[in-house]
């Protein structure tokens, strides 16, 4: 999975494209929590190029939820793909982390 | 009738194995893109649990997965030799509670049993043999 990791005023964008299952969530742990301890706390994850996900990489989206939640910070998912998506709410997920359909709703959200 | 079997060690780099069989075999059988998504979810769920917990020795142990389909539906058995674990006994996660009171544990059991239609589990001799059945809806 390749994770492109662009930096704005005052948010992040994280892209990624490939596969989040349990061989690649770690990589992706540690570079969202790098940024979120290196003080960004608004954090964008755009999906669009993301061909699969599984519980390895919810548990990584809730863990940075709960740390963002605590440090006033906020986690937007944007341009899910619909199988990916359907992940989300057969989890529950989609009941505390806001979705949205693109990368520019997910910007006007954060 | 397409069936394929394959054997994976007890390690997370197998996971691509088995997302590589998967590909291939359900590519042959002409599934489509979500079905294919959703099978390899539940294996991938499965396998992981297995190498997670299944085994309490360091050593190196094998799972055999076999996959079989038939017109409207994929029949997947998968063996291990790992202490006796029976899915369909494992607590049910609670999707309904407050957000800080989430956990993730359970959840892989959940996605399973969302995207597969049967699961059937028997422990034979020291094996636990579960067979996945999912129906292709069109």
């Amino acid at each position: 999975m390749d994770i492109t990791e662009t930096k704005h005023d005052n948010y992040s964008v994280f892209k990624l494209n490939g596969r989040l299952d349990s061989n690649t969530a770690m990589g992706f742990e540690q570079k969202l929590f790098e940024c979120i301890e290196g003080g960004n706390q608004k954090l964008i994850l755009d999906f669009k190029d993301l061909d699969y996900i599984s519980s390895a990489g919810l548990r990584v989206i809730l863990k940075a939820t709960k740390n963002l939640k605590n440090a006033d910070g906020k986690l937007v998912l944007c341009a899910m793909q619909d199988y990916v998506k359907e992940v989300f709410e057969i989890s529950g997920f989609d009941s505390f982390l806001p979705i949205v359909p693109t990368i520019d709703e997910a910007v006007k959200t954060i | 009738m397409v069936q394929i079997t394959f054997e994976l060690k007890n390690r997370l780099a197998d996971l691509d194995v088995l997302c590589e069989h998967l590909a291939s075999f359900c590519d042959n059988c002409g599934i489509t893109k979500k079905q294919k998504f959703e099978i390899n979810l539940a294996l991938d769920e499965l396998f992981t649990n297995i190498i997670n917990h299944g085994f309490e020795d360091d050593a190196e142990h094998k799972i055999l997965v076999t996959c079989a389909h038939n017109e409207k539906i994929v029949e997947i058995t998968i063996q291990d030799d790992g202490i006796p674990f029976n899915p369909l006994e494992a607590p049910q996660p609670d999707l309904e509670c407050t957000f800080n009171d989430r956990e993730i544990g359970g959840l892989g059991i959940h996605l399973i049993k969302a995207y597969i239609d049967q699961i059937d589990y028997r422990r034979d001799s020291d094996m636990n043999v579960l067979k996945l059945t999912k129906i292709l809806k069109q």
